[in-house]
């Protein structure tokens, strides 16, 4: 387990496909869900348009956690982006987490347009295996504290 | 007639009746324990070929892109590299004519030096599965099979799998129920420590991108390390964007690495990348249950999908 | 000149330990040796062939911050390293030389590279000379040679039981001073320095001749022969990283927020990004331009700017490639074009 700085809040990155998890997550809002606040939400039109190196980046450049949240299968708007989806985060999740990565600090979820209360969830369980694993460090880059190499 | 032999007849006959411009194959090195490519067109230099197990490099790298007819003197893994290429569209079929053989595997240079405690050798004769090595007041003489390339070792395809011409008899294939124990080890390891080893190892790259060009199957004409809009990633040797590097390059791998072994044989570093490029191979195959450049026509992994596909971690 | 017992070579270096960053050739694992930082004597060895990496990159690293800024503030010129001066203990002659060449780039009477210099003159150089030139190593054809003892501030040799020290510059001999387990060297020490000198110039069974080279090569820009001699290059760049004279760099900016630093990066003209123009235009196209360019630059541009060859014969770019591509071969090639065909 990590030290944790005082005060210290998750900050998760949550790219949301815009027809139904992110429909969900207006739900879940509407309908005063209490959730943790700490996800910042990226739309993308489909879960199939989230580009394994964007959880890379984002832990690059210091989020702690990563949600990836699209439709259901057999339910994408595009009919097909979730599929190839699913296959691509299988083989990043796996790699990362064989390169040391922690285990629990890259999620993914399927959430419906009306699944309001399972986003919310969703979020919970995240921000709550995030802040057990501490503020990430291990892919973070430093460069402004790095100068020469020698 | 060796298999050798065979090779210089075929080469011979495909110049000699104009069905190739070129013929690309080995040929005999300078440095000892090394052989070299090269490229005959003229069928009165075929003798130039050779074929032994230090012909490491695979050739298919050198297919794409080509406006010539060219013949490609290939081992298994070699040929599965151009069954990739070929259904990634960056080879014709009509327009190559792969000389197929059977492979028993390729000497890993660096084992021997490494056994030889980095003697300098200077003169290195192989006869039959024996290799005289000889240099400045020593000499020894080992045997090829302690000295092969890890990727040979648990090698799936020895016989190659796509082929014009056939070369000698296929050679029985290997057991590879061990190849990922190299993986097998570090993901029975903790995180942390998987973590501290991957840290280590990936600091020795230099970013030289030796991995990158030699793999046959990387050849985007703008590689994502070259983009700026996006910056994928930077350029300096900072160990978060080495990292990222190496992950991001062996997961454009996914699905379509075929274990040539050219990548960690080319790092002048002795970068195991190996070991990222293995773990995506043993996903692919346990996930989707498929292995890469088996057959034409053949989609690669990532770009299908099954109804059924495994989702136990998605939420 | 003074000699030292082997034994207390690492008492001499604890000693530069306590008033210099000490560089040393550290065993990496079973077949790499490179220079790194040392804290105690126990750990340089010295009994190694060459390091995988060349030196140059103590003097001019994989990268290197120019400067960092903020947005709406000012800009930062890191302090200029090395803060403790540094000595590199160990370095063959044929990297010690190579120092000798980047500085005509880096030290120029138009350009003086800063953070070059900085780590140029707090850097005191011992160089280890080579008893055992190995396969690939040419540094006699370029007029060097296993005993090259210029360019240096310290040379030494091994001379079995001893080393002998033999200080050159006079950095060199104040630095000697006072070091801990030095004698006289005597007659006979000399001598056995002669003679391993012979027997170290014998090893080198490469040879090149590279007298006429520069002016063939400025007669064969067009000549079918760079198709020959490029066809097997995968344009990796290995040779160029590992080459102790080769320089070419980047700059790139990395920004974040409202925080950005510029970095000097390594490059290399075997990539075809190298000279790829924002119009999509390259005028080095294809891998032969890049190979000729590379050639040419090292055996002619580099001559006609400063008079000298680009290269130390030590041989990294024929261990490292990954094809097997060689150099000296590739020479032969060009210089055995016959007159005929090289076209003024």
């Amino acid at each position: 387990m990590q030290e944790q700085p005082e005060n210290w809040e998750p900050r998760i990155i949550a790219f949301l496909c815009s027809w139904c998890s992110y429909a969900g997550a207006d739900l879940a809002g509407v309908s005063r869900c209490q959730y943790p606040p700490n996800i910042r939400v990226i739309k993308l039109p489909c879960s199939g348009r989230a580009n394994p190196f964007y959880i890379i980046k984002s832990l690059q450049q210091g989020c702690d956690g990563v949600l990836i949240s699209g439709c259901h299968p057999g339910e994408c708007h595009y009919s097909s982006g979730n599929y190839y989806a699913r296959r691509r985060f299988a083989i990043m999740k796996r790699l990362l987490e064989y390169i040391g990565v922690e285990e629990g600090r890259v999620h993914f979820s399927w959430v419906s347009a009306s699944e309001g209360e399972k986003f919310a969830k969703v979020v919970s369980e995240v921000t709550e295996a995030v802040r057990k694993l501490g503020p990430a460090r291990r892919l973070v880059k430093n460069e402004f504290e790095s100068g020469a190499t020698i | 007639m060796d298999l050798q032999a065979q090779v210089r007849q075929a080469a011979r006959k495909l110049l000699d009746d104009k069905q190739v411009d070129v013929v690309i194959g080995y040929e005999a090195a300078d440095e000892p324990l090394r052989t070299t490519p090269c490229f005959i067109r003229d069928s009165q230099e075929v003798d130039r070929l050779v074929w032994n197990p230090f012909c490491e490099h695979n050739l298919a790298g050198y297919l794409q892109g080509r406006q010539d007819k060219a013949a490609v003197v290939a081992k298994g893994c070699d040929s599965r590299a151009i069954v990739v290429l070929i259904n990634e569209s960056q080879v014709q079929r009509d327009n190559i004519t792969v000389i197929g053989v059977p492979c028993g595997g390729i000497v890993e240079r660096k084992k021997i030096y490494r056994h030889l405690q980095g003697a300098d050798i200077r003169e290195a004769v192989l006869e039959g599965d024996v290799i005289t090595v000889k240099g400045p007041g020593f000499s020894a003489e080992l045997k090829v099979e302690d000295f092969l390339a890890e990727c040979c070792k648990f090698c799936s395809h020895r016989n190659p799998v796509l082929f014009d011409i056939k070369i000698g008899e296929d050679v029985p294939e290997v057991d590879s129920k061990e190849q990922y124990h190299e993986v097998a080890r570090l993901e029975g390891s903790s995180s942390e420590e998987r973590w501290e080893f991957f840290k280590k190892e990936l600091s020795k790259c230099v970013r030289c991108y030796a991995c990158r060009e030699a793999c046959p199957l990387c050849y985007c004409k703008q590689c994502f390390t070259d983009q700026s809009l996006p910056a994928w990633v930077g350029k300096t040797d900072d160990i978060s964007d080495t990292m990222a590097f190496h992950i991001m390059r062996a997961y454009h791998t996914t699905g379509r690495c075929v274990d040539c072994g050219n990548c960690e044989r080319a790092c002048p570093n002795d970068v195991q990348i190996r070991l990222l490029t293995k773990k995506i191979e043993k996903d692919v195959k346990e996930l989707f249950g498929s292995e890469a450049g088996l057959e034409i026509g053949e989609k690669t992994s990532m770009m299908v999908y099954k109804e059924n596909d495994p989702q136990d971690f998605i939420k | 000149m003074k000699t030292i017992a082997k034994n207390k070579m690492s008492a001499l270096l604890d000693a530069l330990i306590k008033k210099y960053q000490v560089f040393a050739p550290v065993q990496q694992d079973d077949l790499v040796v490179d220079f790194n930082a040392i804290r105690s004597g126990a750990e340089a060895y010295l009994e190694y062939n060459n390091s995988n990496e060349p030196v140059k990159k103590m003097f001019f690293p994989q990268s290197e911050t120019l400067f960092t800024y903020t947005q709406g503030g000012s800009t930062e010129t890191p302090e200029l390293q090395p803060k403790q001066p540094r000595v590199i203990f160990g370095v063959r002659p044929c990297d010690t030389r190579s120092l000798a060449l980047m500085d005509k780039v880096f030290d120029g009477p138009d350009f003086q590279d800063p953070y070059y210099l900085e780590k140029r003159k707090n850097t005191t150089i011992f160089t280890l000379a080579c008893n055992n030139p190995r396969n690939n190593c040419f540094c006699s054809s370029l007029g060097y040679g296993p005993f090259f003892q210029k360019d240096t501030d310290v040379f030494m040799v091994d001379l079995g039981e001893k080393y002998l020290l033999e200080p050159i510059t006079a950095a060199g001999t104040k630095i000697v001073k006072g070091l801990p387990g030095l004698e006289d060297a005597r007659e006979k020490e000399l001598s056995r320095r002669k003679a391993l000198e012979k027997e170290a110039a014998g090893k080198i069974t490469k040879k090149v001749d590279l007298k006429n080279l520069p002016e063939k090569l400025s007669g064969i820009f067009d000549h079918p022969v760079w198709d020959e001699i490029h066809e097997k290059c995968i344009g990796c760049g290995v040779c160029t990283y590992f080459c102790p004279t080769c320089h070419c760099f980047d700059i790139v900016d990395e920004t974040r927020d409202d925080q950005g630093r510029r970095v000097r990066v390594w490059d290399s003209c075997m990539y075809p990004s190298f000279t790829q123009e924002a119009s999509g235009h390259n005028p080095r196209e294809t891998g032969k331009e890049r190979m000729r360019q590379r050639l040419m630059h090292k055996f002619k541009y580099f001559v006609d700017n400063y008079d000298e060859v680009a290269c130390v014969g030590c041989g990294r770019c024929m261990n490292n490639c990954p094809v097997g591509s060689d150099l000296v071969q590739v020479i032969e090639k060009i210089n055995n074009l016959k007159r005929e065909d090289v076209y003024e």
